[in-house]
């Protein structure tokens, strides 16, 4: 049974999951041809030297990236489901509705996780080309905040969608961009370094959100 | 017999809107029981009380001996479930929602879909979304057919569709519930259609059932009554309804026998009665008044 629900989320978001893929590609390929064009054109010594005295962001590209696809996402998922009111057919399928809830967000997590973790391996692995292991690392921290703010923003975004009342919806907007805002805040590299757990404690609690949101459409909230 | 849906003095409001108070009523097994009501009288309501997609303020809704909020995924199989407008999942095309739901049920019964499609001009690959209403609708159709359910609950099901569709709806519905031990809990806008369909009927008024009978006690018992009178003042009797003047003329409405109605109206100075059986339409007109 849950096949049949991962093939009604695949036929949902799968047009979506192939431009992702594209995106996400293209934007990793051109921070490789930027990198390697400012090798080539200034050369390693004043590229090191950006990175590390002026402390230049390696891959500025992938900023908001993470983000709008997660965006995007929760969209392609939860906007079917909420017009018309279609989640009573979906609460109706003969399964624990919990477990139904649950898959949904695996699903879309897992989606999401596979796209952020190929992407770092092609990331990490082509800077360790040019860069020392210390750059590297650094790269992960720096941009680990974005990828979870994408992970974040799907599960608040599923928060805002599956929310019966508009105006609570717009409420939970505000937060949901609020908090989402911790993710984005200017800092030199490191900067992030000890507050990744709080990121990650606050992702894992975003778990929770959207079955409240369900909660509420049960109880036929007006 | 065997209860099948139960709701025990359902109380709710829309804010301070009272919708019912004390709602009871029961549906048994193998019958058909049509919801009646002017709009706003809360037949959605009911159905989405009745599905657990609605806390009342108070009472509870059993089906199949389990409680509306806590239905679990054996008895969820054993309802067929239509949402008002026929909504499904338009993002799939004809084949694709038929191989989504065909794994959810144990006795999926892959020919009854198809063979309703294909009355319609659609192919396969015809995505639900393009379709007219009159198409999603056999589309509804055929994926409970052949879910096979032993309940049905389908809100508004005529809403929406001309009168061919409407009369090949009821007529695959009837063939349905023959088949036996079927039981079907509808409401409809469309009372014409309820007549060819309904065994039993249940009639509401605002915050309360106004009536619950079988469908031919009502065709038999209730008639409309015509008569002169030289009065200004409605006739009030407990065994007449929605007494009221047109044009030179009375009109009333009773379950009453007809010599009974004539003695009641006589004594008030009524001439030139005349009894008229009605539709369902009418019965239910008559009931619920024209306002």
């Amino acid at each position: 049974m849950y096949n049949a629900l991962f093939y009604k989320e695949w036929v949902k978001t799968w047009k979506l999951i192939a431009l992702a893929t594209i995106v996400f590609g293209g934007s990793i390929t051109y921070s490789f041809i930027s990198i390697t064009q400012d090798l080539r054109v200034a050369g390693a010594i004043d590229v090191w030297e950006a990175v590390i005295m002026k402390d230049l962001p390696l891959l500025p590209t992938l900023k908001w990236l993470p983000l709008l696809v997660s965006v995007l996402l929760a969209l392609a998922q939860y906007v079917p489901e909420m017009q018309d009111k279609r989640l009573k057919l979906t609460l109706h399928l003969p399964l624990p509705e919990s477990g139904i809830v649950l898959f949904m967000l695996s699903y879309g997590i897992t989606i999401l996780l596979s796209i952020y973790i190929i992407s770092y391996i092609i990331l990490l692995s082509g800077l360790s080309i040019w860069f020392p292991s210390e750059f590297v690392l650094s790269s992960f921290y720096t941009t680990a905040p974005w990828f979870l703010a994408g992970l974040s923003a799907y599960l608040l975004t599923t928060w805002v969608c599956l929310e019966p009342v508009w105006k609570h919806r717009i409420i939970n907007a505000v937060f949901a961009v609020s908090g989402l805002s911790l993710f984005f805040i200017d800092a030199r590299s490191g900067g992030y370094n000890l507050f990744i757990p709080y990121l990650l404690v606050f992702t894992v609690l975003g778990l929770l959100f959207p079955f409240y949101s369900v909660i509420r459409f049960k109880e036929g909230a007006q | 017999m065997e209860t099948i849906i139960q709701c025990e003095n359902i109380t709710h409001y829309y804010g301070n809107r009272l919708i019912y108070k004390d709602l009871n009523f029961e549906v048994h097994k193998g019958k058909i029981l049509g919801l009646l009501g002017k709009n706003g009288t809360g037949k959605t309501t009911i159905i989405n009380i009745l599905n657990g997609y609605l806390r009342p303020r108070s009472g509870v809704c059993r089906i199949f001996g389990e409680e509306m909020e806590n239905l679990s995924p054996t008895t969820k199989s054993r309802i067929g479930l239509l949402l008002e407008g026929h909504i499904q999942h338009t993002y799939f095309n004809v084949q694709q929602i038929e191989r989504y739901y065909s794994r959810f049920f144990p006795h999926w019964k892959k020919d009854a879909y198809y063979d309703l499609l294909k009355k319609l001009q659609v192919s396969t690959t015809q995505k639900i979304n393009t379709m007219s209403c009159g198409q999603r609708s056999q589309v509804a159709l055929g994926l409970l057919f052949a879910q096979d359910p032993e309940l049905l609950i389908m809100d508004d099901f005529s809403m929406g569709l001309d009168p061919g569709y409407r009369r090949l709806f009821v007529e695959y519905l009837k063939d349905f519930a023959a088949e036996g031990n079927k039981t079907i809990f509808l409401t409809s806008h469309i009372i014409q259609d309820m007549e060819l369909l309904i065994d039993d009927c249940i009639i509401m008024d605002y915050g309360r059932i106004l009536l619950h009978q079988p469908t031919g006690y009502i065709m038999d018992n209730f008639r409309r009554f015509r008569f002169s009178a030289d009065r200004e003042q409605a006739v009030v009797h407990e065994k007449l309804w929605n007494t009221e003047r047109i044009g030179n003329r009375w009109e009333t409405y009773s379950f009453a026998p007809v010599q009974e109605v004539k003695s009641i109206l006589e004594t008030q100075g009524a001439t030139d009665l005349k009894a008229e059986e009605l539709s369902l339409e009418e019965a239910f007109i008559g009931l619920t008044g024209k306002y």
